[in-house]
């Protein structure tokens, strides 16, 4: 049995005396076998994955469909899509924009959190950092499938050739492609090694020799000594630091890809901070969706309590109210630069061809969140996920309203067009989802969804307590 | 020369051939992604014996003419390695002045097109020309034995050789009868008029359109800008429309009032009364149309001699001639149009509609013409026409008339044969060909040539013969060379020419009497018209001119029915719904175009689509008004008009016409010798650059001397290998124009008025979409142009997505390497492209670039002399084309360049000048010389 | 309970995770290498051609100038292949028989032209102007190398972008007065700065925009 356990002996090293937070408990199991248990059982257990099956299929449908019509997209050309020759962005970008976003939350969560001693965030920085992996990686095909010819997407990278040729540095594209570039190497290695304790603890507890190979191969020889955790913590801690101004660049940057130009609706530094915060939003959404799959899923309830569920509402609470203002703020600058096309520009978002969609837009990232005010909301798993979703909604809505409203009415009053979104527009975005889960589930089902060491650490903090 | 013009195709099938594989390379992009790694063996293929003065890859230019509605417009077409590839106009010529019209422009696909009719087509199995010379044979001794008489069926002739061949089959054949006709109308008297608009200073038109397309169209609008140029000696001209849909002509006037032609024609008479000073009772009008009238007769007696009437074709005869004759009592500048001698005339359609239908016609010739479709699109002449025996078709296209007729010849395309043509004015210009046959064709000069009996005709011989009548006349040779490099025919007479000047035009019997045309039983007047790129339906199966916008609704690819929007808003329909226009003849559908501006109770429609057997591009497009009016009668009372429950909407290149508020700026306009406040560039942080090279090359454009005539757009895409993309993509926003001209709808809700703005690219200096390419495919260059690398751009499109002026064009399918629209991607079409230009690749996006092709191309021979290159020297494709020369280009550095003048103009200004992007392509503003008694005259 | 992993292990992992991002530099320099080689740019390569025509000979041993077949070279973008008419004006009294030279005499009987391989090959979308550099005083060997040395004809230079902008940035070394620019032998470059400058002068150049990409991209 000790052998077995002893993934879980020593107790890690408690963290700094800022206790756990005040009132009612954040994890509901009291020995950290339990813990052990609780994450690892499914993995190592064929036998409990029936529900795993029925959504992988799902899944794996629209993950064919979106590598099928990103197929059919480079034999026949971008022109599939709805774009003319004046609304020349789209859902690509849209798309881009808001995977990205939702990328961000995860490192931001583990990092953030942990910089600030936020220890409820052991039961989902797991999900949270792999969520990161899978939409940055999404993200990055994004810009690959909005390109005229992607065959060259690698002269975006400065590689020596023989028509000595170099990047343009001034582009914001550029940038960007860096920005995603670090961002997603880092956050593999971040994610990673938040992942060595509990690969170990698998490989101890795994029965099957392959199990233990597989899992003792990435554990890379992990062996809980005091040694290991000392340079572990430290070092994880490090990366933390670094994480966070990571995180912000990334969606500045992308803010910049709009804020870099001179088209009205566009042109604003304001950008750069609140699409930061616009993708914090999105992100705490989706997390919100996958803590509650993966605590039915895999039966967490008593990892991912209700108690989790809330903090994540106070925080979207909070985005939510920073977007609005957000709006507020470009509403005002626009009417009060004077401009005439700003005036115009505005009076079109309000009123104009994609009016119904700036407003539900509107509704689901401003007005929605406000019911978070109310604590029996905040404690209803049902609401706060239905919430989380219309975020989602409206977080996409206003990607591609940027995209739209600017494109479709500048300063050429002759050059003024709409978009008409056709069949293939809608598969990659759907696809880009199915995909999206299909990766997420392939992760759960072979690494623990939920930090073991770090939840484990937790229960130990308010057992003592 | 024969033989130069001759030998040409050997080279030019060469570099098609070598040209498709280099396309097909390119297209895949493997050009580029298999760097060289296993290039494909290219074969290089050297003449055997090298024409003479024929250089390898350098163009070669020929002076020649082309004839519209009949009329000849010189022009000169530059070969390169063979390929005609470019048209433009001939200075020396007063029909083209050196510019040119969207239809020369275009001339080069109908060369090119791969559905022109390759082959005579006739008996099977077919052994080509001898079988038809065989049956031409029998069928000649009839006629020479007045047992079966020719009957010859024209269009507008006007080919002093022509003429000569028709008055010796004459006298061939006893008994020969030769009908001629205008697809436009029967109504010559009012269409063939040249007004010199450049000596009036009070110009009215009467539903005359001397702006809009037709042979005289360069001239006049030259003419007409020449009188209106605020520096122009007697001031500046002031014209006044009064028309009942919206023309060119009326889109440039002063002011315009909208009535329904019976209208007109009372007010003419009116008019003409009170000018001659025995004035009727005045014509009933609402109160602000009588103030209109008044003002303008007043100001129009105030214009003496100065003051021109122009009476248009909707007008009655009786009219027409009454107009005219008060405008000759008071010396107004008018002139006739070159006609046909009154010795040699041919007979009306009607004419030979009679005789067809009684069965006298057994051995006849259409040449050149296809009147199943736009003579008398009925079954009744259909059925009459497959009963002739011997009935023979000579045209380019296998068309409409052609599938009822036993005999389709082919026939050369005025680039491949060898004629002359008299232009409007008069002016001849004998047509050289730049290509031999493309396919077994013959000239119309040539089929001529076999009904006289000749074996072998040659039209070369042919025309020669007509202008060297004394055999033995030593001067000739020079002559005819002279004759060949100027383009202009001067010295010599032939024996049957046309005559300009006061030449009698017999007043055709009249059919149509407006006056009963009112809408007062709830019926309209239907108006046809010429459509303003496809003309008369000749032009139907050529895509340059399908996708070439409508100048003031920028639609494309069909004709509309256009309405007034109250009687819209009586039918309950909206721009796009289909309704149905039926008369007592027949019935049509087209696709409403709402018409700010047209007069109530009137129907407009125009001519040219509707056509069944016209060819892959042009089948199935719009409806042909034809339909409704018997015979060639243009104004067609008390048809019917009624809304279906089908729509169609209009691919259009402009969604938005309007200028509220601030917008408004964006096209400026002042009144005679005005000017706009003084802005000169904002100051900068940076400075102004400083060029590193002795060129900065600049446009201007001046609004005022736009007409709208599209011959920019059209002369552009030739250049520049601009695709055409087609009426879906056209609808989906994808028009590939590099040069667009915006149409707006500017004046008042009582006096709609339109201005247009060509919009190239302005070549910023501090250019927005140069820092957002991540790939530098769009950077500057030292002479100041905003270039783009199109082998190097991936296509993110940022530059387009953060170009103010949205002038940026994108390839979103391989529009011209490899998914052309419908067949133009099949052979001979490709060899139209202009080798100097790449064909742009799919993914990539592209714009103007000031013809960069053409500096490179002046740079480098000043280079090769050590010169600077010379004001003027060079001119990009539009400024070359433009029949007012609106467009100015040249070298800033230049202190005494015209373009420099132009820049220091009191009405220059510059598009968004706000935004700091410190434009090289700037413009002067509209002019409208208002009268100061009318509405809007304070302007 | 067994151990799962030998002692060796550790040191497989590492040589593993060191690897990775040398993998990568290598992937950069290993691309560049080949694309400048000439598996890549055929520089250095015969070409088989339908008459296996000799520079060699015809300049080196003969002497002709290059002037003589490739007509247009001073006043075209293209310097133009000898029409079949340009050889018989010689072979028409020489090696009159020759079986070599049976195409030449096969071409103009039938009238059909010479297929000739290509040796130097510019992508679709370079433009490039014999004439201008040629009188410019760009030597004809500055590209094709001495061709009174090449039996076959061969490709002397890569021909890449890089090789083009070489000259484009610093054209002085390169240029010779005008007596000089066709003949094969003139070593390229010169290493005579006061030359430089006095050409550069003397031929008026503009530097200034020989770097655009107008220049040869339209």
């Amino acid at each position: 049995m000790s052998a077995i356990v002893s993934g879980a002996e020593p107790l890690p090293p408690a963290g700094e005396t800022a206790g756990a937070p005040q009132g009612e408990r954040l994890t509901h199991v009291d020995t950290l076998d339990a813990v052990n248990t609780l994450v690892s059982g499914p993995l190592l257990d064929r036998r409990r994955w029936r529900r795993w099956w029925i959504a992988m299929i799902v899944a794996s449908l629209l993950t064919i469909l979106f590598f099928g019509s990103m197929i059919y997209l480079f034999y026949e050309g971008i022109g599939i899509f709805g774009n003319n020759s004046i609304v020349v962005w789209g859902y690509p970008i849209a798309n881009y924009v808001w995977w990205i976003g939702i990328g961000n939350a995860g490192t931001l969560i583990s990092s953030m959190l942990l910089l600030t001693h936020q220890h409820w965030r052991a039961a989902i920085n797991r999900l949270a950092e792999a969520m990161t992996l899978m939409a940055v990686a999404i993200a990055g095909l994004m810009p690959i499938m909005h390109m005229g010819r992607p065959l060259y997407f690698y002269w975006l990278a400065p590689y020596p050739n023989t028509m000595a040729l170099w990047p343009q540095w001034r582009s914001a594209l550029i940038w960007d492609f860096w920005a995603i570039l670090s961002y997603l190497l880092f956050s593999i290695v971040f994610w990673y090694t938040g992942l060595i304790p509990d690969l170990a603890t698998l490989r101890d507890r795994a029965i099957t020799p392959g199990k233990r190979i597989f899992y003792g191969a990435l554990a890379l020889g992990w062996r809980n000594s005091a040694r290991h955790w000392h340079i572990y913590q430290t070092y994880y801690r490090t990366m933390a630091a670094l994480a966070t101004p990571l995180v912000c660049s990334v969606h500045s940057i992308v803010g910049l890809d709009f804020a870099a130009s001179l088209m009205p609706g566009w042109q604003e530094t304001i950008f750069p901070p609140y699409f930061v915060v616009g993708a914090m939003y999105s992100g705490f959404g989706i997390v919100v969706v996958l803590c509650a799959a993966a605590r039915w899923g895999l039966d967490l309830e008593s990892l991912i309590t209700i108690r989790h569920f809330e903090l994540m509402a106070k925080v979207m609470l909070m985005a939510g109210t920073v977007m609005f203002l957000s709006y507020a703020t470009e509403w005002f600058s626009a009417w009060y630069s004077g401009r005439g096309v700003d005036r115009r520009f505005l009076t079109f978002e309000f009123t104009g061809a994609y009016a119904p969609l700036y407003w539900i837009m509107i509704f689901c990232n401003c007005i929605v969140v406000q019911a978070f005010w109310f604590r029996t909301v905040r404690r209803s798993l049902t609401a706060i996920v239905i919430i989380s979703i219309l975020i989602n909604i409206g977080m996409w809505l206003e990607r591609i309203l940027i995209v739209w409203n600017t494109l479709s009415h500048h300063y050429i009053a002759s050059m003024w067009r709409l978009f008409y979104p056709t069949l293939w527009d809608w598969l990659i975005l759907f696809g880009s989802l199915g995909f999206f889960a299909f990766l997420y589930l392939l992760f759960a089902r072979f690494f623990p969804v939920v930090s073991i060491h770090e939840v484990r650490e937790l229960v130990h903090r308010e057992a003592i307590r | 020369m024969n033989d130069t013009a001759a030998s040409h195709a050997a080279p030019a099938s060469r570099i098609e051939i070598s040209r498709r594989t280099a396309l097909k390379l390119f297209t895949g992009g493997i050009a580029a992604s298999l760097a060289g790694c296993s290039p494909p063996a290219e074969k290089n293929m050297p003449y055997v014996d090298m024409p003479e003065g024929l250089v390898p890859g350098e163009p070669q230019y020929y002076a020649t003419a082309l004839p519209l509605g009949g009329y000849g417009r010189g022009v000169i077409v530059k070969a390169v390695d063979g390929r005609p590839i470019k048209v433009s106009g001939n200075p020396r010529h007063p029909a083209s002045l050196g510019s040119t019209d969207v239809f020369a422009e275009a001339a080069l696909v109908e060369l090119y097109d791969p559905e022109r009719s390759r082959d005579i087509r006739g008996t099977q199995p077919i052994n080509g020309w001898t079988d038809f010379l065989g049956e031409l044979q029998q069928w000649s001794g009839k006629a020479k034995r007045g047992e079966a008489p020719l009957h010859l069926v024209t269009s507008t002739v006007a080919s002093p050789t022509l003429l000569g061949q028709i008055a010796a089959l004459k006298q061939q054949y006893p008994g020969m009868r030769w009908f001629a006709y205008d697809p436009l109308g029967d109504d010559e008297s009012a269409r063939s008029l040249i007004p010199r608009l450049d000596r009036a200073s009070v110009i009215v038109s009467l539903g005359a359109d001397p702006l809009g397309s037709g042979p005289m169209q360069i001239m006049a609008s030259r003419a007409f800008i020449n009188g209106r140029m605020p520096e122009s000696p007697g001031g500046m001209s002031r014209l006044y429309a009064i028309e009942s849909t919206w023309t060119l002509t009326g889109a440039n006037a002063d002011h315009r009032l909208a009535l329904p032609p019976d209208k007109i024609d009372a007010l003419a008479m009116e008019i003409v009364g009170r000018l001659e000073g025995h004035p009727g009772s005045p014509l009933s009008l609402e109160k602000g149309a009588r103030h209109f009238v008044d003002q303008m007769i007043a100001d129009l007696q105030g214009a003496g001699a100065g003051g021109l009437l122009l009476p248009g074709p909707m007008l009655r005869e009786e009219t027409v001639q009454a107009v005219l004759q008060s405008g000759k009592r008071r010396g107004a500048p008018l002139d006739r149009a070159a006609a046909l001698p009154a010795q040699l005339r041919p007979e009306a359609f009607a004419a030979f509609e009679e005789a067809l239908h009684s069965r006298k016609v057994q051995n006849l010739l259409l040449l050149d013409c296809n009147p199943a479709f736009d003579a008398a699109p009925d079954a009744k002449f259909a059925n009459a026409l497959k009963g002739v025996p011997f009935a023979v078709h000579a045209g380019l296209y296998d068309n409409e008339t052609a599938d009822l007729c036993r005999w389709q010849l082919p026939l050369s395309h005025p680039l491949e044969a060898w004629s002359d043509l008299t232009s409007a004015d008069g002016t001849v210009a004998i047509v050289q060909p730049l290509i031999r046959p493309l396919y077994d064709t013959r000239s119309q000069h040539e089929i001529l040539g076999f009904y006289a009996g000749q074996t072998a005709p040659s039209g070369y011989d042919a025309v020669r013969q007509t202008w060297n009548r004394e055999p033995q006349d030593k001067g000739f040779e020079d002559w005819w060379r002279d004759a060949l490099v100027k383009g202009v025919v001067s010295g010599r007479s032939p024996q049957f020419t046309l005559s300009a000047g006061n030449a009698e035009i017999s007043p055709p019997a009249s059919s149509q009497s407006p006056s009963d045309a009112s809408a007062a039983d709830g019926s309209f007047v239907a108006l046809i018209q010429p459509d303003p790129t496809i003309y008369d339906g000749r032009f139907t199966n050529n895509a340059w001119l399908q996708e070439c916008p409508k100048p003031l609704s920028k639609g494309t690819w069909t004709n509309a029915v256009s309405l007034a929007p109250e009687d819209a808003a009586a039918l309950g329909a909206s721009d796009g719904d289909v309704l149905a226009v039926s008369s007592s003849e027949g019935k049509i559908e087209g696709p409403l175009r709402i018409d700010k501006g047209q007069a109530r109770g009137v129907v407009g429609l125009t001519l040219g689509y509707g056509r069944t057997d016209a060819g892959a591009i042009g089948n199935g497009l719009g409806y042909n008004p034809r339909l409704l009016s018997p015979g060639f009668q243009n104004v067609v009372p008390g048809v019917h008009v009624k809304k279906t429950d089908r729509r169609a909407p209009i691919p259009s290149t402009q969604m938005h016409f309007s200028l509220e508020g601030d917008l408004r700026k964006l096209l400026p306009e002042v009144a005679p010798g005005g000017s706009l406040p003084e802005s000169g560039p904002k100051p900068s942080l940076f400075g102004p650059p400083q060029p590193r090279d002795p060129y900065s090359w600049a446009m201007v454009i001046d609004a005022a001397a736009c007409t709208g005539c599209n011959a920019c757009v059209v002369a552009c895409q030739v250049e520049n290998n601009v695709a055409v993309v087609g009426p879906d993509e056209v609808a989906n926003g994808r028009a590939m124009h590099w040069l667009r001209i915006d149409s707006y709808n500017i004046g008042t809700a009582e006096e709609p008025r339109h201005g247009f703005e060509p919009v190239p690219c302005m070549q910023c200096e501090k250019a927005p979409c140069e820092p957002v390419c991540p790939v530098e495919a769009s950077v500057h260059d030292t002479e100041g142009l905003n270039v783009q690398v199109y082998n190097r751009c991936v296509g993110t499109r940022f530059c387009q997505s953060n170009c103010p002026y949205k002038v940026r064009r994108f390839n979103w399918f391989a529009y011209n390497s490899g998914q052309e629209y419908k067949d133009l991607g099949e052979d001979p079409m490709p060899a139209r492209n202009n080798p100097d230009v790449t064909v742009r690749a799919r993914g990539v996006m592209e714009k103007c670039t000031y013809c960069v092709q053409r500096i490179s191309g002046a740079r480098r021979d000043a280079e090769k002399a050590d010169r600077p290159i010379a004001d003027g020297e060079l001119k990009t494709a539009c400024q070359e084309a433009c029949p007012t020369r609106a467009i100015t280009f040249g070298n800033l550095q230049d202190k005494g360049s015209k373009v420099n003048a132009r820049r220091a103009d009191p009405r220059h200004f510059t598009l968004l000048e706000e935004l700091g992007t410190r434009p090289r392509t700037t413009y002067l503003a509209r002019v409208r010389n208002a009268n100061p008694k009318l509405a809007g005259g304070s302007a | 309970m067994a151990q799962v992993f030998k002692p060796r292990a550790n040191t497989i992992a590492l040589a593993i995770l060191v690897s990775v991002p040398v993998i990568v530099v290598l992937v950069f320099i290993v691309n560049y290498q080949l694309h400048a080689s000439p598996y890549a740019t055929l520089m250095g390569l015969y070409v088989d051609q339908p008459i296996p025509f000799s520079h060699k000979h015809h300049v080196g041993d003969v002497g002709l100038d290059c002037r003589y077949c490739h007509t247009s070279v001073e006043n075209a973008a293209y310097a133009s292949l000898p029409p079949t008419h340009t050889c018989m004006t010689c072979h028409s009294q020489l090696f009159t028989n020759v079986a070599m030279l049976a195409p030449v005499r096969q071409s103009l009987a039938t009238g059909t032209p010479i297929a000739w391989n290509r040796v130097y090959k510019l992508p679709d979308y370079v433009y490039f102007d014999h004439s201008v550099h040629v009188k410019n005083g760009i030597g004809c060997s500055t590209c094709h190398g001495d061709m009174s040395k090449q039996p076959l004809t061969v490709k002397e230079k890569p021909l890449t972008m890089g090789w083009c902008l070489k000259c484009h940035r610093d054209p002085g070394p390169h240029l010779r007065p005008a007596s000089e620019v066709f003949d094969p032998h003139v070593p390229d470059p010169h290493n005579d700065p006061q030359k430089a400058v006095a050409l550069l002068r003397h031929y008026v150049i503009e530097t200034g925009n020989m770097t655009d990409c107008s220049t040869c991209h339209r």
